[in-house]
């Protein structure tokens, strides 16, 4: 299967496994309740920037078409605002689907179409993993395009402002018991991989 | 004792010869014959005049299934004077031939399946049915256009109607239409002088302002009791002149024109109302609430206003009962009370601007002149936002089927009346399925009506106008106009107050909430009880065509229930013995028709309401009750006649609910899918019949295994038969037989795998329990008192 | 009435004011929030959940197993972590293999949790437990004259099937507070509209779109000022109203402030208790609006 939208459905594009993965999911249990109402595509709030809209997407898994829903924008550019599924006359949790799918695209290695979110998920999880809270300064130093003399500019005079407003704690905040902490990551984590 | 050879259908299989053989030494058999064709003429003949020459007074014939043939040699039997309930058929071939391939087995099972007819015959007793007057006038609760046409038909055919509606006038929604779907007739042009009519027709008698509120009796004989809101006008004296209203300082929304204009506190439903009579409205008048005013009684040309009048309840005896109750639609306080809280209209702003409204208030100001609520001009743009409620999990699943045609008629209508206007449907499918709807959907978009494909996402307002924002998901692409008025189709309910009306009818609703026809394609407006039928909206969304149709079924069937002037009590039915009977009324509450009551002391049972499926028979604690063509006696007679036989493997007697379960297991034979020849099935009333005697009655008698099958439509449910069966393995537990030796489940018609499914694995399952061990069997033979 | 008081990561630096003011209004009306000890991320529906589900409902779980002890509601501030800690509360109590797979994860670092604690947010406390007649009866100045946009952001309100203190079309407690502190509350139709937080660090251009939209349709009805319950859209309305301006070349201007702040000012506090010098957009056009007005000296 080739990178990108397949050009035509047929038993070659189709992979019937993708859908029984997503029905395991919590938020794909009901998946095939869908009728395709367009509802959530209508009411989406980042619609403008996605490739595909929510109910394509789930039109698509319903259609086994893996690699066009794992490599659309859509499942990145989703900002989990559940107007979608207040909405739903099924009440599919389409943010929740489109985390699992987020996850689905590390686990298969599509590309993300939007590069910055698995390295802002990666990012943000190890952060809390060393403090237990995040740390606003580390996480936008991280995520930010060093290599862009506009784009440092931007954040640095972004973060003086801040800084003047008391806004910015320079040390992290953490939790005490390191322990739990490092129980819990091990835990989780252990077993994500154990799969 | 007749074996049928049915053509090879049977002979191919059974070998009849030895059949006959072996039943010809059964006790009391004095004839035992084969033929090629019983049912044919030459072999009906036959049993006519051996019954002549030998004065038989049994007969057996082993063939099909009873549901083929029964009435045909029950008939036969009649004509050469034999009481037709003294002959009776054994199903060898749906049930025995056709499943089987082993000769030796069948034939054996056969002999089996013969032997217990043959000893169930010796304790059949003739019967005579019964037949007993019918009241000829019928009841029609509801007065929209369903229980319109189907009083008019019943009146036509001769019957007298009452016509109970608790509006103050009868025509229901109809009556609020513009026009009608897809040929534009005008609505009230077409009802009122249906209205009209029954109004004048000598056979009806209308009733407003009533509800049923008890109802007692059996089919063919209820007695009904009405109660009458007052009007606190006279009807008699009532001219409607109008004065009163004119003059009447009180002012009130109208339920007529949908909330839309004001009317006062005394008024006319509407101009064409039938019967033409005002009303006060106690809520909204003066006098009732402040005890001040009363200038209509001063004004009134007819002297009609009566503040004194009071409720009233009549009682009417009718033969028959239809349920016309109609439908509401969903709006936001009942969607609130529905959907745990949730107001599906939320997202549509209903209620937030003067320009959103449903398609019932659109219906209204097309007949006030078609203009905006908010600013009475014109409207330019319209939406019509189908789907409001309906097609949803947190809403009502199922689809209001009139929606889709509804918009595309407003957006015709729409055009007609300003040229330059602009409809759009915003819509999920389009569902044109009736006659010409599917060419009037044609008709709007040569129009230039615009369809985008979308579930509407938000209404949302916006000074003067409404913005509507959706997707059209044919081109992938977010819409978002602004419209001068927008129209919502919302979901459409069971009317208020039909599930008491249900309940109190002893009639059931469906999952979707309205009341449950009998069979989905082949009694669609029967209900399950006799005498109560349906008609209209009250079974489920429809337009107006199918109401007709409905209604023109349900006066025909009601006619043919009346019509014979008596009713046919078949004369299975339960009976009290009255030497046995203490009177204790445990037997009462079992009974699903509500056939037992108790009157003072004596406990009887109505023998025109008992459907005689038997559940009440094992639960009396004295043995009281007797249930004929299914007595104690015939019961275990045929289950000792029938568990018979030679050989290891474990024997299976199988109790079928006579009905649905038996016959699919009869479409079983039909499909000749092959099953273990170890089941012997017995056709029951109902297996809440079959108690813990019978049971006991058959493991001594040779059984292994004992098989209840029930169909689910029978009264005796489900849940019913699951503790029917664990109470029965309880008991069996005092004589350690394990409680695996009993299975059961309900079934449809057509899930015959099901019922085969059953058999397969309660063999195999006994097939590793082996057979019941003898001293146990012995120890049940003793406890019920020798063999 | 004791509440066990969840700040979520972003109360302590970027939203210090909310958590600064929400103290003060706290100390007027009598409400006692105790922050609960060693507190977590909450386990961020958007951020962490997407690398590892498992991982993001054990923080919420241990964020619960603490609070249980405290024997009080859960109150956030943040609608972010609001949601995480409701959805990941439901989940839990409904899907009783998930609770099981959460509770081994968690039991090695010695924590029970048994999902009794309820989780509310500020807002459900002060209309419901409070009552809008008691913050009435503390108004000191009456913010007669300022035209409010109660913005309520996306997370507060929906999905309805988790919780549903207020309606997720047209929710109005904010607006009946704005009222009862004598402001007037416009009739705003973005409301609930996603202000695109989750975006913010990741695809900056799109957020900058939504957030746009909402400034200007509250710029057009005329609103002095716009008030959110909520730390991550308050950052995106206020700490980024400026890049907004340049990139689309408009002029907004608007202040935002806090609901706490605006109770704060109302109640007649210090406003430097009230943190308003910490707000980016200058709040002081707000303040001279008032009859009696107030000054803060901007922090730089």
């Amino acid at each position: 299967m080739k990178n990108g939208a397949s050009k035509q459905i047929t038993d070659q594009t189709r992979d019937s496994a993708f859908l029984e993965d997503v029905r395991k999911t919590v938020a794909g249990k009901k998946i095939l309740n869908c009728i395709q109402c367009g509802v959530c595509a209508g009411s989406c709030h980042a619609r403008f920037a996605m490739d595909c809209s929510p109910m394509q997407i789930i039109k698509m898994i319903h259609l086994g078409l893996k690699n066009d829903v794992l490599a659309s924008s859509t499942i990145w550019i989703c900002a989990s605002c559940y107007t979608c599924t207040s909405r739903c006359p099924q009440g599919i949790d389409i943010p929740l689907l489109m985390s699992s799918l987020k996850n689905m695209a590390i686990e298969n290695k599509v590309p993300a179409k939007i590069p910055t979110k698995p390295k802002f998920h990666k990012t943000f999880t190890e952060i809390v993993g060393k403090y237990g809270r995040m740390h606003e300064p580390q996480l936008q130093v991280a995520l930010m395009n060093k290599k862009s003399p506009k784009e440092l500019f931007k954040n640095a005079r972004l973060g003086m402002k801040l800084w003047r407003k008391g806004k910015v704690k320079i040390s992290p905040s953490r939790v005490n018991k390191k322990s739990d902490l490092e129980a819990i990551f091990q835990n989780a984590l252990k077993k994500e991989e154990q799969k | 004792m007749y074996i049928c050879h049915c053509g090879g259908n049977i002979s191919d299989t059974v070998d009849v010869a030895k059949v006959k053989e072996a039943v010809a030494k059964l006790d009391g058999v004095k004839i035992a014959e084969t033929y090629e064709y019983m049912c044919s003429k030459p072999g009906q003949d036959m049993i006519k005049q051996h019954i002549k020459d030998h004065k038989l007074n049994r007969v057996i014939v082993a063939s099909c299934s009873p549901r083929m043939h029964l009435e045909t040699f029950r008939e036969a039997a009649k004509s050469a004077g034999l009481n037709p309930y003294l002959l009776d058929m054994a199903n060898i071939r749906e049930q025995c031939s056709w499943v089987h391939s082993d000769k030796a087995i069948a034939t054996a099972k056969a002999i089996a399946l013969i032997s217990g007819l043959v000893k169930r015959a010796r304790f059949l007793e003739p019967l005579e049915p019964k037949s007993i007057p019918l009241n000829r006038d019928v009841l029609v609760i509801g007065g929209g256009v369903a229980g319109i046409l189907t009083s008019i038909e019943l009146a036509d055919k001769g019957y007298k109607v009452h016509l109970v509606e608790r509006n103050p006038s009868i025509g229901g929604h109809m009556a609020q239409l513009s026009k009608t779907f897809p040929t534009l007739d005008c609505s009230q042009c077409i009802l009122t002088p249906k209205m009209v009519y029954v109004s004048q027709n000598p056979n009806i008698d209308i009733i407003t302002m009533a509800e049923p509120i008890a109802i007692e009796g059996s089919p063919g004989n209820y007695k009904v009791k009405v109660k009458i809101t007052p009007r606190y006008v006279d009807a008699e004296k009532c001219i409607s002149c109008g004065e009163c209203a004119r003059v009447c300082p009180s002012k009130k929304p109208s339920k007529f024109e949908e909330g839309l204009t004001q009317e006062k506190a005394i008024y006319l439903p509407f101009k064409q109302a039938v019967p033409n009579t005002y009303l006060i409205d106690k809520n909204s008048c003066l006098y009732f609430n402040k005890g001040i005013c009363k200038v209509c009684e001063r004004f009134c040309k007819g002297k009609a206003i009566a503040f004194n009048q009071e409720e009233k309840t009549i009682e009417l005896n009718v033969g028959a009962i239809i349920t016309c109750t109609g439908y509401q639609q969903l709006s936001p306080e009942l969607s609130k009370g529905i959907f745990e809280g949730t107001n599906v209209f939320s997202p549509y702003s209903f209620g937030l601007h003067p320009d959103i409204v449903t398609n019932l208030q659109f219906e209204r100001l097309m007949l006030q002149g078609l203009h905006r609520p908010s600013n009475g001009k014109p409207p330019k743009k319209v939406a019509f936002i189908l789907c409001v409620g309906s097609r949803m999990d947190r809403g009502v699943n199922y689809c209001c089927k009139i929606g889709c045609m509804n918009a595309i008629k407003h957006s015709l209508l729409l055009l007609k009346a300003f040229p330059e206007a602009e409809p759009w449907i915003f819509y999920t499918d389009i569902r044109a399925h009736g006659k010409g709807y599917e060419e009037f959907y044609l008709h709007a978009r040569e129009h230039g009506v615009k369809f985008i494909r979308g579930r509407v996402a938000e209404v949302v307002p916006n000074g003067d106008n409404v913005i509507v924002r959706a997707e059209d998901t044919v081109l992938g692409r977010q819409v978002e106009e602004p419209f001068d008025l927008v129209v919502l189709s919302p979901a459409l309910l069971p009317n208020y107050g039909s599930h008491e009306l249900a309940k109190m009818l002893g009639i059931d609703t469906g999952p979707d909430g309205f009341l449950l026809e009998r069979h989905h394609k082949l009694r669609p407006v029967d209900t399950k009880m006799e005498g109560i039928y349906l008609a209209g909206c009250a079974v489920g969304p429809k337009d107006i065509r199918e109401t007709t149709i409905e209604s023109m079924a349900t006066a025909s069937k009601v006619a043919t229930f009346l019509g014979k002037d008596e009713i046919a009590i078949s004369p299975e039915k339960a009976q009290i013995i009255g030497e046995k009977c203490n009177n204790c009324g445990e037997c009462i509450k079992w009974c699903p028709a509500k056939a037992i009551v108790k009157a003072s002391k004596d406990v009887t049972i109505n023998s025109i309401s008992c459907t005689g499926c038997g559940i009440c028979v094992p639960r009396c604690p004295t043995e009281a009750i007797d249930l004929k063509s299914s007595t104690d006696e015939q019961l275990i007679g045929q289950i000792e006649g029938t568990a018979i036989g030679e050989g290891d493997q474990p024997r299976i007697l199988a109790f079928l609910e006579k009905t649905t379960a038996y016959g699919s297991a009869d479409l079983a034979g039909q499909t000749r899918i092959n099953y273990v020849p170890n089941v012997r099935i017995i056709s029951v009333p109902s297996t809440g019949r079959v108690g813990l005697k019978a049971v006991l009655h058959g493991f001594a008698a040779g059984a292994d295994g004992i098989v209840f099958i029930e169909g689910d439509d029978s009264p005796f449910r489900e849940d019913n038969v699951r503790d029917h069966v664990i109470e029965l393995k309880k008991e069996l537990g005092k004589y350690s037989v394990e409680s695996l030796r009993l299975a059961s489940t309900t079934t449809t018609l057509p899930q015959y795998d099901k019922v085969v499914n059953l058999f397969e694995t309660f063999s195999q399952r006994l097939a590793k329990l082996g057979r019941l061990s003898d001293d146990k069997r012995q120890k049940i033979r003793e406890a019920l008192g020798g063999n | 009435m004791k509440y066990a008081y969840f700040p979520g990561c972003s109360l302590e630096s970027s939203a210090k004011e909310y958590e600064m003011s929400f103290k003060a209004v706290n100390k007027v009306l009598g409400i006692e929030a105790v922050e609960i000890s060693d507190w977590n991320c909450c386990g961020s529906i958007d951020a962490v959940h997407a690398y590892s589900p498992k991982l993001s409902l054990s923080l919420s779980a241990r964020n619960f197993a603490l609070a249980e002890t405290m024997n009080a509601d859960i109150v956030a501030l943040c609608s972010a972590c609001f949601f995480t800690l409701s959805r990941a509360n439901k989940m839990l109590r409904e899907d009783s293999k998930l609770k099981g797979t959460v509770d081994k994860i968690i039991n090695d670092a010695g924590l029970k949790f048994t999902g009794e604690a309820k989780v509310r947010h500020y807002l459900d406390v002060l209309v419901n437990d409070i009552g809008l007649e008691k913050i009435a009866q503390n108004v000191k100045v009456p913010l007669k004259g300022l035209k409010i946009v109660a913005y309520y952001g996306c997370l507060l309100v929906r999905p309805p099937q988790i919780r549903s203190f207020d309606d997720p079309e047209h929710p109005v407690s904010m607006d009946k507070i704005v009222e009862a502190l004598g402001a007037e509350s416009l009739d705003y139709s973005d409301r609930t509209r996603c202000c695109g937080a989750s975006l913010v660090l990741t695809d900056e251009i799109v957020m900058l779109e939504m957030t746009k939209d909402l400034l200007l349709s509250a710029k057009n009805i005329g609103a002095d000022c716009i008030v959110t319950p909520c730390p991550m859209c308050h950052f995106n309305l206020d700490a980024k109203q400026k890049d907004i301006e340049s990139h689309f070349d408009l002029k907004i201007d608007i202040p935002i402030l806090y609901i706490t702040q605006l109770m704060g000012i109302a109640f007649g506090v210090d406003p430097k208790e009230l943190g308003l010098n910490r707000n980016v957009v200058p709040v002081n056009k707000v303040l001279e609006k008032l009859k009696t007005p107030v000054q803060v000296a901007p922090k730089a």
